[in-house]
């Protein structure tokens, strides 16, 4: 279906070879995951499947693309819609139309199809996709998973027989990421479709794929099926790297697998973990709060407190009120009623340099914190705005993510570098409340590693809360004390880490349902919990 | 081989706008040209403008406009006409001049003529604004944007923030003159002392005109240049910077090119990867 030969790509006014002699074919009907690190050119891939690189961007390709016996270097990628459907990385970002059925028929529209066509290929996609329920709705009124869906169902209207797909469960939960992804599945095993898709979720998408194409830093490439390239890989997600650690003589991709070879081990009896839970003095104090937008309830009656030095998780589907909270301690949002306190003042109240040495806040998207033309710039900022040393921030960025270039543009940084540096520039004043809106979507396991590390270090070194809503088990589980899990703009769970995540089988992480019974939650747990053992 | 450039006007198409702007200017000074009783001249030009605006954007954006000019087009036309209703209009503040002028001077007059043509049509018609006026301020708006060409492009720094506050204070003159015209005839009837007389000299039309449009000036054109200047001096660097970079990354005129690379030249690009 999709072949490439001895293709290479630069763009121009680089020097950096972005692909390096690829040669693959893809089957029909076959799901392929395209992996690296981020800034590696996976969305280069991608794009060239249709032609937009290099027509639109221009660079140099060297080698040929066919697409079902087309070239893309003789044709414009307008000639190739009717063949590669492509789902950008935000889908909310490319909808055209308020309405689903619209945005649905619009590409139809503009290819110029006949409307008793369109009206039946509406509906035939809207029952593909399960999307009939809500098919007079208003786009933005969707749930993230939904929007992705519309998105699947707009590209797939046309009966393109590639469907390429950018980080389609990045900005999911677990839940709505299941969703899509067996949609995907359907496709490919019923349909026949061929699909392509980058992702840094790993342990999301590996047990569906067929093959993986791996772009390693340098421009090389190298294609396989999902165990021959983790095996060799530095990226892998959990469930292989619990497999390296308690060298298994196979690896498996997905949990039924690997429990059926970790059978053993999970009988082995071991000493519980000791749970003892600390005791912090209280820096956040949430009594009965309750934030309505109109007739809406966001929040309802919600209490709770955070104490110095915890890590705390706010966890919960799409909307179920959890930037709502941030942003009530924060003190951008004015509740409704009841109080938020922050080291017993109102945070609302708080102005200039007092607010910035309370709370250091990182939204939902980190670069409406970027002003600046450049790296360098913004860190200066940052020194002036704390009253530090010339070039303390700029330090503090080359320890998180060395190798960051000074004078990019900070909208050109990866999504990675870009959240090392608005991370940079709010801990610059040591704010005494750290709070982050999910801060590793778009990251891959090094960045996330990196991110991990630099919180845990300013919760334990300065003895200050943290708190994050977030999607990423994966990270809940490596990072945080405690879970608070929200639920139509309710507190239904509170609790440990390991009770919160055991106790909901879509929100465990990978290693827990492998080890379940066992209270294990991160591959460090296991290792740790069976030294004595093994 | 290219990716496609900007949106230019051809040599065939600075033609046409020759003519259609010269039916537009008729459409202007028409009370100074005729001399005699017609009866409702202004009804020619009324319809003659627009028609003459939209065949021109017409002929210009079958083909030579590619997804990437529609798309910065749309966004720019969105965003000028969104700002225009912004000052409520009072006294001539309409917050919309300054980004029409730095827009057009990062990217081009041509692209600028269309830009200013079509915001005003959009914003007009998302204030409800619509009226036999709405292609006067259309051609109005695309000249002053068109204008901008004639500064030159090597100017950068605070030369060139002088050269387009100068600039906005014309266009704001310019935009003044160009709506008292079209106004002038209807506004103020045939009997006041400084209403446009049929048939009477150009001498009296000239200087009673004149007169129309200082009253108005104070009222309009000095808040409206003041205004645009001090938005342009506040914004002019991080606007232009802004519109800049949007610019180099929607690669306009990027090389494309397509090869097979020799077997040497591939054993190289290995080697240079693996250092």
């Amino acid at each position: 279906m999709i072949k490439f030969s001895n293709v290479s790509l630069i763009y121009p006014h680089s020097t950096k070879t972005v692909l390096e002699d690829l040669n693959c074919e893809i089957q029909e009907g076959e799901m392929v995951l395209v992996m690296g690190q981020t800034g590696s050119g996976k969305s280069s891939l991608l794009r060239l499947i249709n032609g937009l690189v290099p027509h639109h961007t221009g660079g140099i390709l060297a080698g040929d693309i066919s697409v079902d016996g087309l070239s893309t270097r003789e044709l414009k990628p307008g000639a190739l819609a009717h063949l590669v459907g492509i789902v950008g990385q935000n889908p909310i970002n490319g909808f055209v139309t308020d309405v689903v059925e619209e945005e649905i028929a619009f590409g139809m529209e503009a290819l110029n199809f006949a409307p008793d066509v369109m009206r039946k290929r509406v509906e035939e996609v809207l029952d593909l996709l399960s999307l009939n329920a809500v098919r007079s709705r208003a786009i933005s009124s969707l749930s993230g998973g939904e929007q992705q869906r519309v998105a699947i169902a707009a590209a797939l209207v046309m009966h393109p027989k590639v469907l390429v797909l950018d980080e389609p469960t990045s900005a999911l939960d677990p839940i709505a990421a299941e969703e899509v992804l067996s949609v995907l599945h359907r496709l490919v095993h019923d349909l026949s479709v061929t699909v392509i898709m980058a992702e840094h979720r790993l342990e999301r998408v590996i047990q569906f794929v067929d093959r993986i194409i791996y772009i390693e830093g340098n421009g090389e490439t190298s294609i396989g099926s999902a165990e021959e390239i983790l095996s060799k890989s530095e990226l892998v997600p959990p469930i292989i790297r619990l497999a390296r650690a308690l060298n298994l003589s196979e690896l498996g991709t997905s949990v039924r697998e690997v429990r059926r070879l970790t059978t053993d081990i999970r009988n082995i009896p071991v000493a519980d973990i000791d749970s003892a839970t600390r005791t912090h003095l209280p820096a956040i104090d949430v009594d009965s709060l309750t934030v309505k937008y109109g007739a809406q309830t966001a929040l309802r009656d919600v209490s709770t407190s955070v104490g110095r030095g915890e890590i705390v998780a706010l966890m919960g589907r799409n909307g179920a009120g959890k930037s709502s909270l941030l942003e009530a301690i924060v003190g951008v949002l004015k509740p409704s009623s009841g109080a938020v306190r922050v080291y017993e003042q109102n945070p609302a109240e708080l102005a200039g340099k007092n607010r910035r040495e309370r709370i250091g806040y990182v939204p939902q998207e980190p670069s409406d914190l970027l002003y600046h033309q450049s790296v360098r710039q913004e860190c200066q900022e940052a020194d002036l705005q704390a009253g530090l040393k010339d070039g303390t921030t700029l330090s503090f960025l080359d320890k998180l993510v060395p190798r960051i270039s000074h004078d990019a543009h900070p909208h050109d940084l990866s999504e990675g570098q870009r959240l090392a540096l608005v991370l940079s520039i709010v801990l610059s004043g040591d704010p005494q409340l750290l709070i982050l809106d999910e801060p590793t979507r778009g990251l891959d396991y090094q960045a996330k590693t990196l991110f991990t590390r630099a919180l845990k270090e300013y919760a334990s070194r300065l003895n200050y809360p943290v708190l994050l809503a977030t999607h990423d088990v994966e990270l809940v589980a490596e990072l945080v004390d405690r879970v608070i899990f929200l639920a139509e703009g309710e507190i239904v769970a509170d609790g440990s880490t390991l009770d919160v995540l055991l106790s909901s089988p879509a929100f465990a992480p990978q290693v827990a349902k492998i080890m379940a019974p066992q209270p294990w939650l991160t591959v460090d747990h296991v290792v740790s919990a069976l030294a004595e053992k093994l | 081989m290219k990716t496609k450039n900007i949106l230019t006007f051809s040599k065939a198409h600075f033609v046409a706008l020759t003519a259609t702007s010269l039916i537009g200017a008729l459409g202007f000074l028409w009370p100074f040209l005729i001399s005699t009783q017609v009866a409702h001249p202004q009804w020619i030009f009324l319809c003659a403008t627009p028609l003459a605006l939209a065949i021109f954007l017409i002929s210009v954006s079958n083909g030579a406009l590619d997804a990437k000019s529609v798309a910065l087009l749309a966004l720019l036309s969105a965003l000028v006409a969104a700002l225009r209703p912004l000052g409520t209009g009072a006294v001539g503040i309409e917050p919309m001049w300054f980004l029409l002028i730095l827009s057009a001077r990062v990217f081009g007059p041509s692209f600028g003529f269309l830009l200013g043509a079509l915001s005003m049509l959009l914003s007009a018609l998302i204030t409800g604004g619509t009226g036999p006026w709405l292609a006067y301020q259309c051609f109005a708006a695309a000249w002053i944007a068109l204008g901008v060409g004639l500064i030159p492009r090597r100017v950068r720094g605070s030369l060139e923030i002088t050269a387009l506050v100068g600039y906005a204070i014309l266009a704001a003159e310019f935009f003044g003159i160009a709506m008292d015209l079209q106004f002038w005839p209807w506004y103020l009837g045939v009997d006041s002392q400084l209403s446009f007389s049929v048939g009477a000299p150009l001498t009296e039309n000239l200087s009673n005109f004149m007169s129309y449009h200082f009253l108005s000036a104070l009222a309009w054109d000095i808040p409206r240049a003041i205004f645009t200047s001090v938005l342009i001096v506040i914004t002019g660097k991080p606007v232009l910077g802004a519109l800049r970079r949007a610019h180099t990354r929607a690669a306009f005129l990027s090389p494309i090119e397509f090869r097979n690379l020799t077997a040497n030249e591939r054993a190289m690009g290995k080697m240079a990867a693996k250092q």
